[in-house]
């Protein structure tokens, strides 16, 4: 009786155990089969930020289109919640989306300019990442890597690195670059200095009537606003002054001028610029953009090699584990390093104006130029345009005119398309403030505020007022240059490294309101 | 009535949102090596719908073109046809849906469909087929489906078949640059999903051979006969049945008799 009762419960715990088994295995089977009675698909939208699934998209709004192609900005599909923000800016702030007719032609419409890449809540929308090319050339032992940064990459880059907007890091810039092992460092200030000298030789030109370019004449500086103005305002190209950018400039004299100077085979040089600005990276790779390589009859060399945003160095920087707050502060290489006041407030709208009207005023009267030039108030501040009227004695009224953002500056392109603009000079910038808030700077407060600019800018008027040297015409190493190179401003050497042409674009898209194309 | 979707190519910059908003809804995976647009997208168990870019030509102009795919939610379903297991079915509001639970996995339905949209979950253990479900649950409260709700340029109008169909016939007529042909007016008997276009549509990579009658039919003319032949035949053989063991009975029993 025992015994039996003893296999009875011996056999209860293994029937027990069994039935469990089998039991969990039909369920196993079962939820992994996806046995539910309902219809597959959602049964809402899922995201986090809706909080709760709903059936409802009240904050989905959709998004722009991105070349797979494009040279300066992609996108994460993964990461984007379709909220909209990259629609709003590059539809309302820069009037690019929306403001062609559909059906499209054969190319995505984009300016390049990389707000968009500030505004993405959700960082699915960014520069396109060269650092692998550049730490390539970087490893390399024959390559001399060279490396010039612009004006307003020093006032954003100590941001990525925990300091308040706007703080001063150019020496810890230069330091972190020799750091990282690139051969020179140059200074994209110079070569606005550059710019200056010529672009400003060409206003003079066309208000004296020695060249038969149109007037007003608008600045070249800005490649995404260069590529609006082919796309929305082809018929005002004539207009855009030949001049290159700084960066193109430099980019040309460093195969040029540095490599005959340094005895280096210019094909041996890589040369890398570091900017705030990710249109810049559509720049360099324009096909003209290749003068350099014409002079030594290499048609396949490009002025400059790549193109670096301030977020594509920072990672760089952090990556190699060096923290910018304590490197010491160093000099930018000579030759082409020493950049005047005037070159460094490039990075803000209205710098460029400004430091062209200090230059053509003395040209003009060969005297010294007037504190008030030297503080041109109506050009500054983050208002949409500005205007100012300038008397040079001798010559008369000087007419000048500064946009930035592109909605800014169709309200100037349209007044000179029905040909009642009344300026001899304007300025655009494509990015809201100028490039210090350019599309490569430090993503900031969603949308970048307008605290933010002012604090950039702020720092680059206060150390132009700090500096003895703030005069492009005055630069040392740019009266070396064209006493060493290039003879004088327009020379035709000058035409051929430093200047440069535009492309219609008008044929890619048809504007909203023309019925044109 | 049934819903359906008008899409209008002319509109479409190949933004991609539409396959955002489908995985958003429908908690899809993001796969790197399947993307959902670009020049060489595919449809897959994650990708119900994708947009691929196409560069082709208009007038000797090249031109780019975004087409949108997925399941046209045909008025006559093929797999719903092929599919014994009743997992899946057109509802009355428009959608074709699939019912997980009902699916024995046979696969007849990626057989049937004429254009090629169910998908199987080939890496899993306990695999299932997918398709676009036009969001049946949106559509079912009159809402259009997720990917039609974040279109930026209004490519896709969402509403009864019969007023997308006029609509579209409607913009055909009154606009030159439209090809004169609405993509699944007739195609496999009529789909829930028309398109209009300015570019021919096999130039755009979409089937033109495909069948104006609905799919079913085909099979339906013979296959209305399946009861009829199967309680037939099964009578038939259980009579035959029953005679063979009655006489063997009988036989048995005389074999009996003799022995006695």
């Amino acid at each position: 009786m025992d015994k039996q009762k003893a296999r009875s419960t011996e056999m209860t715990r293994r029937g027990f155990l069994k039935m469990f088994g089998s039991l969990g295995l039909v369920g196993a089977t079962a939820t992994l089969a996806g046995c539910s009675k309902e219809p597959m698909g959602g049964k809402g939208w899922l995201p986090q930020q809706y909080q709760a699934a709903s059936s409802y998209p009240s904050q989905v709004r959709g998004r722009v289109p991105i070349d797979p192609n494009n040279p300066s900005i992609m996108r994460d599909d993964e990461k984007c919640i379709l909220c909209g923000q990259c629609l709003e800016v590059c539809e309302k702030v820069q009037t690019v989306f929306g403001h062609y007719e559909l059906p499209v032609k054969d190319e995505v419409i984009c300016v390049n300019c990389g707000q968009c890449t500030l505004w993405c809540p959700t960082a699915a929308i960014t520069e396109k990442d060269d650092t692998a090319r550049v730490l390539e050339a970087i490893e390399d032992p024959d390559t001399v890597v060279v490396v010039q940064t612009a004006p307003a990459t020093r006032v954003g880059l100590g941001e990525e690195f925990g300091l308040p907007a706007g703080s001063w890091v150019e020496g810890k810039q230069v330091a972190a670059l020799k750091k990282l092992g690139f051969d020179y460092v140059f200074d994209t200030n110079f070569s606005a200095d550059l710019t200056i000298m010529e672009e400003g030789t060409e206003l003079i030109n066309r208000i004296t009537k020695k060249s038969k370019a149109p007037l007003p004449q608008f600045t070249s500086c800005s490649p995404g606003w260069v590529k609006f103005c082919e796309y929305y305002y082809p018929d005002l190209l004539e207009h855009m002054s030949s001049a290159k950018s700084p960066q193109q400039m430099l980019g040309a004299l460093i195969k040029t001028y540095f490599a005959k100077e340094k005895n280096i085979d210019p094909k041996k040089i890589f040369s890398v610029s570091i900017m705030p600005c990710t249109a810049k990276k559509f720049e360099c790779s324009r096909p003209e953009m290749n003068d350099a390589g014409l002079h030594h009859g290499d048609e396949t060399m490009r002025d400059v090699d790549a193109v670096l945003t301030v977020r594509e160095l920072a990672r760089m920087i952090k990556n190699k584990g060096i923290d910018l707050n304590k490197l010491p502060e160093e000099k930018y290489d000579q030759l082409m390093g020493t950049g005047s006041g005037a070159g460094l407030i490039f990075g803000a709208t209205g710098g460029v104006m400004e430091a062209a009207v200090r230059t053509a005023y003395f040209v003009l009267t060969k005297q010294d130029v007037p504190e008030g030039l030297l503080n041109l108030k109506p050009v500054r501040g983050l208002e949409g345009v500005k205007e100012a009227s300038l008397d040079i004695p001798g010559v008369g009224t000087l007419r000048i005119a500064v946009a930035h953002g592109l909605s800014n500056a169709r309200k100037l392109m349209d007044e000179v398309r029905r040909g009642e603009s009344p300026y001899h000079f304007i300025e655009i910038m494509c990015c809201p403030g100028g490039c210090i808030s350019g599309g490569g700077q430090p993503r900031t407060a969603l949308p970048p505020s307008n605290e933010v600019r002012e604090k950039r800018i702020a720092s680059l008027y206060a150390k132009d007022a700090s500096y003895k040297l703030r005069l492009s015409h005055e630069n040392p190493e740019i009266l070396a240059l064209y006493e060493k190179y290039l003879e004088h401003p327009i020379s035709h050497l000058a035409h051929e490294l430093l200047h440069t042409e535009y492309t219609s674009r008008g044929d890619k898209l048809t504007a909203k309101g023309s019925k044109l194309g | 009535m049934s819903k359906g979707v008008l899409v209008d190519l002319t509109k479409c910059i190949g933004c991609g949102s539409c396959t955002v908003a489908c995985k958003l809804y429908n908690d899809n995976k993001f796969e790197k090596d399947s993307p959902a647009i670009g020049e060489n997208p595919k449809l897959t168990d994650e990708n119900w719908t994708i947009v691929t870019a196409k560069k082709t030509e208009k007038d000797g102009q090249p031109v780019w073109r975004y087409v949108k795919q997925q399941c046209l939610h045909c008025e006559h379903p093929a797999c719903a046809s092929a599919c014994f297991a009743k997992a899946f079915q057109k509802t009355e509001e428009g959608p074709v849906i699939y019912y997980p639970h009902l699916c024995v996995g046979c696969r007849y339905c990626m057989l049937a469909c004429p254009f090629d949209i169910p998908k199987y979950q080939w890496e899993k253990s306990f695999p299932l087929v997918t398709k676009c479900q036009m969001c049946s649950g949106k559509v079912a409260k009159g809402e259009a489906p997720a990917c039609v709700s974040v279109c930026p340029t209004n490519v896709m109008t969402f509403g009864e078949r019969d007023e997308i169909l006029a609509l579209a016939k409607k913009t055909i007529e009154s606009d030159s640059k439209y090809v004169k042909h609405i993509y699944g007016e007739k195609e496999a008997g009529g789909t829930d999903w028309i398109y209009i276009s300015d570019v021919p549509f096999e130039q755009l990579g979409f089937r033109t051979d495909v069948t104006t009658t609905p799919l079913p039919e085909y099979s339906h003319s013979f296959l209305k006969y399946t009861p009829y032949v199967i309680v037939g035949w099964g009578s038939l053989l259980t009579g035959m049945y029953l005679y063979t063991k009655r006489r063997n009975k009988i036989a048995q029993e005389e074999k009996k008799d003799v022995h006695l």
